[in-house]
């Protein structure tokens, strides 16, 4: 169990180390998340729509498309050198591979979510701070189930000619319920209501999480094959 | 499905009864929706096209369950058999479920008076078709082999098992819409005529048969395909 | 476009959509037949030689 538990820490451990060196895929998806809500408040027409209406639905957009660009970034680096040959070779346990992976992904994704957070606060004109705890969790939640299949598809779509595109194709429809329920709630938390009314959605993607959480586990090794 | 083709490649017994009864049924179904049920009186002869809908959602909906199943069996048992049982049913899935997606518009125009709602059943079968086809895309990008099988396996898994999640949370997203007061995509059981709930279970019986006999074709074209690479290798071997 | 317009589209729309899929699976069926006939006799007079 130690062990298994040490091969998951190297694996987020290099990955974060490698990432403070170069800082290259924190940079892009930060100003990638901003350039997503610049384009879509510019394609608004904003004398008809409120501008807070759609505050939550941007927002998620960006984190759905930065989101992609750190998945695919992450495993595209793997094969360019030839890490994740070298991973299958080592003793680690697949699962192991996955857990790391999936790890670091949802890491980075959280701390470039954390400072799009700010930017969305003064952007939308949006009052974060009174409903921070809540609104923390539900972007946690959500983030967590983008990275738990997200994970699982890029590894997948890493050995595609066409990975990139292949991605998002796969990834967007089956993460469609953790959209609909994350801008949802997100929305109804920034117009003042409160999370335990809002226990079904919860309660639905904590289950998308588990759910796809156990489907990973269990295929993770049929794809991670020689 | 089992192999029907003899020594001969000449189509069997069984085969020639299928497509028979298929067609039977597709015929009965055609009398059924434009002559033995009575026209709706709310929707007029529009809602006959729910005859076609709903029966084809149906459908769909089991063609992804037995992609589903197949999928875990080839997992399971790597077996190239439930690779082309996968295959073959995930195609013909997306074929119904366009159908869906085509029907329902063409019924939502005169009642709803718009062509595309946002609806829990209508959006719901977009996501769907969306995951299947790129279960399809998927395939066409990867070459024949264990890969193939197994990626679009994970996806089929993955598919299917979104399903509930992916009707919910469209449900929920769109529950403060109101809906009009006629017979809708759900419409079944409550307030319908006995000569509708028969009108549609001929409909879904002969798509059923319909599902069966193209998986049959479907399926037969596959293992002919391996069977022609099959021979292809050996003779690669054996110069 | 009248009521029996909207039923006779998407009448259209379903029986050519499973016809045209419905031939497509024959045209493939019956080429790959042929395919595998020719193969085979290729094969038999192979092994004759």
């Amino acid at each position: 169990m130690k062990s298994y538990l040490a091969q998951i820490k190297a694996i987020i451990w290099k990955d974060v180390l490698s990432e403070l060196k170069t800082k290259e895929l924190f940079g892009s998806m930060f100003i990638f998340s901003v350039l997503s809500i610049l384009i879509f408040i510019f394609s608004i027409n904003l004398s008809i729509v409120n501008a807070n209406d759609v505050g939550p639905g941007v927002l998620w957009v960006a984190f759905i498309f930065s989101g992609t660009l750190g998945l695919n970034r992450s495993f595209t680096l793997e094969k360019e050198n030839g890490c994740l040959q070298g991973m299958m070779l080592s003793p680690a346990d697949r699962t192991a591979i996955y857990f790391g992976k999936m790890i670091s992904n949802l890491l980075f994704l959280s701390a470039m979510e954390a400072l799009i957070l700010p930017v969305f606060m003064i952007f939308f004109n949006v009052d974060i701070i009174s409903v921070l705890f809540p609104l923390l969790l539900v972007i946690f939640l959500g983030s967590i189930g983008f990275c738990v299949l997200g994970t699982l598809l890029s590894s997948l779509a890493s050995n595609l000619k066409t990975r990139e595109i292949m991605l998002p194709i796969l990834l967007y429809p089956l993460v469609t319920p953790v959209v609909i329920g994350s801008v949802n709630m997100t929305g109804r938390l920034l117009a003042g209501e409160k999370l335990s009314e809002m226990t079904k959605w919860i309660g639905l993607i904590s289950c998308f999480d588990i759910v796809f959480l156990a489907v990973s586990i269990m295929t993770i090794d049929h794809i991670l094959e020689e | 499905m089992s192999e029907d083709l003899d020594e001969k490649g000449e189509d069997s017994g069984i085969n020639w009864f299928l497509w028979g009864l298929t067609l039977l049924a597709c015929l009965a179904m055609v009398y059924a929706i434009f002559i033995y049920v009575p026209t709706e009186k709310q929707e007029g002869l529009v809602q006959r096209i729910m005859y076609y809908h709903i029966p084809s959602a149906w459908l769909s909906f089991f063609a992804f369950f037995i992609v589903f199943a197949s999928s875990i069996l080839y997992l399971w048992k790597r077996e190239r058999e439930w690779d082309i049982y996968a295959q073959s049913s995930a195609e013909i899935g997306v074929v119904f479920c366009s159908l869906v997606l085509i029907t329902g518009p063409i019924w939502a125009k005169p009642i709803w008076g718009t062509w595309w709602v946002w609806d829990a059943r209508l959006t719901s079968t977009l996501v769907l078709w969306l995951i299947y086809v790129s279960y399809i895309m998927l395939r066409l990008q990867t070459g024949a082999g264990s890969m193939r099988a197994r990626y679009s396996a994970v996806i089929g898994i993955a598919g299917f098992l979104n399903i509930p999640i992916i009707h919910f949370s469209v449900l929920w997203w769109r529950t403060f819409h109101p809906k009009p007061k006629m017979i809708t995509p759900e419409g079944f059981g409550s307030g319908m005529d006995d000569s509708m709930v028969m009108t549609l279970m001929v409909s879904l019986g002969a798509f059923t048969l319909l599902y069966f006999l193209l998986m049959g074709q479907r399926i037969r074209i596959e293992k002919m395909k391996d069977e022609i690479d099959q021979i292809k290798k050996e003779r690669l071997y054996s110069h | 476009m009248g009521q029996l317009g909207y039923l006779f589209a998407a009448n259209a729309f379903v029986w050519a959509g499973i016809l045209i899929y419905v031939i497509s699976l024959m045209r493939r069926n019956e080429a790959l037949r042929r395919d595998l006939e020719l193969l085979k006799e290729t094969l038999e007079k192979d092994s004759d030689k």
